[in-house]
């Protein structure tokens, strides 16, 4: 009732600002609407929680429930046998979920790789398995896990190595970008010729249960796959295999959309980040090899009611709000961000339908994200499918709370495994289907690049 | 994090960008305002964070050379200075959790500072290994050192170990275990002082040339959600999880630090690093807090704040006995003591913080 009243204020304050140096300036977009980032999910506190915070509109049930799945997002996994939080591996790559969500955020790029952090590396050969997924490497699995609890070995040790490649703008201004290249060292199997290896970093959770309650009919309709309005944009949803549902649905979740659900999504990274077995996954990830039993029968380690929480936390937590919408310099860059493309993926705007969850149904937000997959050129190319997307193609990642990364998580790491160190490492990564708008950010003045990325950290 | 309120942070962004926009025309109010923001935001970076977490790597310092000692020279009056020594480590790192943001976050150094509950498992396995431990050995078994490793060793599960009961490979477990836990307090400590990382300087030059707060008051907001956060952890989580672990039903084996029967002194302590965040005063230096913000404009709000930091205070350490034994037994007392620090979170984000985003 209070927010309800107050609405109109908040407006009223916001417009009394702008109006005093805005006068020459045609407003291109509106994004006064865009406040309301989340819709009603949406949190305007501006601090390093601003990822962590549970909806503000969450019925008390609800919220009782996304505070207990709080505790378990952040409870860390010991070795059996233990009185509490028993299961860590034997072979992880992380013993919490917060370790690889820092403040329910964004991992950097880690300094140490073997060291715990948010960077795991994927791996599969060539083919699919039974449902169309990724064909696991014999002996390692679709991850390499490259940590183990004392007295076992892990899969692997990650190494990277980078390449430096020079993108030069249109004002000369140059801009070195780092390509890492991953490999496997200290296996413990020789690794089998011909796998495919790509890393992650672990991402944001805040906003899910909105992006997995937008209708599928929604997302469909913005496909493309043959891009028959000749934009030169495909966008392709992903179709995947759900362990829950025990059917194929449509792709949602992580890098490549190779996930249904939120639930899937925390049920295989317990299982495979953490070796904790669950309903969804009830052996280890390592079963059947040397370093993959732990010799107790306990499986499911991790109970039903604590998936189920960690499931709603994830997809309760509020949206940040966006900041500074009022000034012209991001409202430039918000124009700039529609004229050269960007928006033909990074779509602002989508709705929620029904949602179990009363808080996130028939929701408006703002995520800057179709759902879907695009070629995204030979650059950022992995080369590893999973599910349809082939090895060029990335799911559209949403821009909402972008621009508080430095204030919540203390770096500015970008894209699946971290390369990018600014925002404007990122675009000049995008290539493919966004080429054409990559190209035009590089023919930018130097003033207006700096809207467009005023644009983004307001997000 | 968890939180229960929030009906007001709508109405304190309101607020505030009414104040944005009227500031103009009020410019002698303002730059006294201003001022004393940053001597408030720099006597709390300088004086009372950055100064306890100097504290807390001196104490380091000397709970690594106890070890050392008690390796030596193994004897009943070695252990007890050891583990007075890790006690003494203990209170400015409690104090410290009502600022939970920067480097001790940013750099991973809590989790491998205070990882709970300790990985037993881990350690025996790595106590009846034949290899030399380590602090590089303990790094790459993140759940078996920090705080609670050493503390189980020192005083054993049940808080009844003596010296003879010390095997050469556990002292040889502790002194690596200290050496780890300073290394990671000397990091804290460089990455906020000036000739370190420098984070402090975030909040010193707050909407000067601070990346990460354009102005005094998100800089002060986010001191206040430091101290909102770790009230909250100590009603919701930190008493909460072992008084009712399970329906209303006590379990020690969710208390935090249980084998020192430390935990009482550790919820008390994070009070007071609410206390000296408010304040403005740590370890005999009085500076500017946020009571120089709110007692100057609200001398009511700003009584209260302190009746509530003190009864909360009060009320943890006037529970009787170890906190382990109140959970079964007295248990009226402990819930008291929830309750008054559940009426400080209250005070703190339905009153502290939306107050100072209005001025």
């Amino acid at each position: 009732m209070v927010k309800k009243i107050l609405i109109p204020v908040l407006i009223l304050g916001l417009t009394s600002c702008q109006n005093d140096d805005s006068s020459s300036y045609t407003e291109v977009v509106d994004l006064s609407e865009r406040l309301y980032a989340g819709g009603e999910t949406t949190l305007f506190s501006v601090t390093s929680n601003a990822y962590r915070t549970p909806a503000p509109n969450l019925s008390n049930e609800d919220l009782d429930m996304h505070l207990a799945g709080d505790v378990d997002f952040e409870s860390v996994f010991v070795t059996a046998p233990s009185t509490i939080n028993q299961g860590l591996g034997p072979i992880f790559n992380s013993s919490s979920c917060i370790s690889c969500h820092p403040r329910d955020g964004r991992a950097g790029f880690p300094q140490e790789l073997n060291n715990r952090s948010g960077l795991l590396i994927r791996a599969s050969m060539a083919g699919t398995n039974e449902y169309g997924g990724p064909n696991p490497v014999p002996g390692f699995g679709v991850q390499i896990q490259n940590q183990a609890i004392f007295g076992y070995e892990p899969e692997a040790q990650y190494n990277v190595a980078f390449t430096e490649i020079t993108e030069r703008l249109a004002d000369g201004t140059t801009v070195t970008l780092r390509k890492p290249t991953f490999t496997l060292s200290e296996t413990y199997i020789p690794l089998p010729g011909g796998a495919m290896l790509s890393g992650r970093i672990g991402s944001p959770v805040f906003g899910l249960g909105l992006l997995e309650a937008i209708p599928e009919a929604d997302i469909l309709a913005r496909q493309d796959i043959n891009d028959a309005d000749a934009d030169g944009i495909s966008g392709k949803a992903n179709y995947v295999w759900d362990p829950f549902e025990e059917r194929t649905m449509l792709g949602r979740f992580g890098w490549k959309a190779n996930t249904a659900t939120v639930k899937t999504q925390c049920a295989a990274a317990y299982v495979e980040d953490m070796g904790i077995t669950n309903t969804g996954f009830n052996l280890e990830t390592g079963h059947g090899q040397s370093n993959g039993n732990d010799g107790y029968g306990d499986d499911p380690e991790l109970t039903e009611e604590i998936l189920n929480q960690v499931v709603l936390y994830c997809r309760t937590l509020a949206v940040p709000a966006p900041r500074g919408i009022e000034r012209n310099k991001v409202k430039e860059g918000a124009a700039v961000f529609e004229r050269i493309g960007c928006t033909s993926c990074h779509t602002p705007r989508q709705q929620t339908g029904y949602s179990p969850v009363s808080a996130l149904a028939n929701q408006t937000f703002y995520p800057y994200t179709d759902m879907l997959l695009h070629d995204m050129g030979e650059g950022l190319a992995d080369g590893r499918p999973d599910f349809l997307a082939d090895g060029r193609e990335w799911k559209t990642r949403p821009l909402w709370g972008i621009g508080l990364t430095e204030l919540v998580n203390g770096h500015t790491n970008f894209l699946h495994d971290g390369r990018a160190r600014n925002l404007t490492e990122a675009i000049l990564w995008h290539g493919g289907e966004a080429a054409n708008a990559k190209n035009k950010f590089k023919n930018l003045s130097k003033a207006e690049r700096e809207s467009l990325l005023a644009f983004l950290e307001s997000l | 994090m968890k939180k229960r309120v929030f009906s007001l942070s709508i109405l304190a962004m309101a607020s505030a960008s009414f104040i944005s926009c009227s500031n103009n025309d009020d410019t002698v109010d303002t730059d006294v305002n201003e001022a004393l923001y940053t001597e408030v935001l720099t006597d709390l970076t300088t004086d009372v964070i950055t100064a306890t977490y100097n504290q807390l790597n001196e104490k380091a310092l000397a709970l690594k050379t106890a070890v050392s000692t008690l390796s030596a020279e193994t004897t009943e009056a070695n252990l007890m200075a050891a583990k007075t020594a890790w006690s003494a480590t203990r209170e400015p790192w409690e104090e410290s959790e009502g600022f939970l943001y920067g480097p001790v976050d940013t750099g991973g150094i809590d989790p491998a500072m205070d990882t709970w509950p300790v990985d037993v498992s881990s350690m025996n396995a790595i106590l009846n290994s034949n290899q030399a431990i380590t602090p590089s050995l303990i790094a790459a078994n993140n759940e078996a050192r920090g705080f609670h490793l050493i503390e189980f060793l020192l005083w054993g599960e049940n808080g009844d170990k003596t010296v003879d009961q010390l095997t050469d490979r556990q002292l040889e477990y502790l002194v690596a275990a200290a050496a780890d836990l300073q290394n990671n307090t000397q990091i804290l400590y460089d990455g906020w002082k000036p000739a370190g990382g420098n984070f402090g300087a975030n909040f010193i030059n707050a909407g000067v040339s601070s990346n990460l707060y354009p102005s005094h008051k998100a800089a002060l907001e986010e001191i206040i959600e430091g101290i909102i956060t770790i009230s909250d952890e100590v009603a919701n989580g930190k008493i909460e999880d072992p008084l009712n672990s399970e329906g209303g039903t006590p379990n020690a084996q969710f208390e935090e630090s249980r084998f020192s029967n430390n935990s009482k002194l550790d919820f008390a302590n994070n009070i007071r690093s609410i206390q000296n965040i408010y304040m403005g005063d740590y370890n005999g230096v009085d500076g500017a807090g946020l009571t120089d913000i709110i007692g100057a404009s609200n001398p009511t709000l700003d009584a209260e704040v302190k009746g509530k930091i003190t009864a909360a205070i009060n009320a943890i350490e006037n529970i009787p006995g170890t906190f382990t034994d109140a959970i079964y037994n007295n248990r009226p007392a402990v819930a008291t003591a929830q309750q008054k620090v559940a009426e400080l979170l209250t005070i703190l984000q339905s009153s502290v913080k939306p107050y100072v985003n209005s001025l």
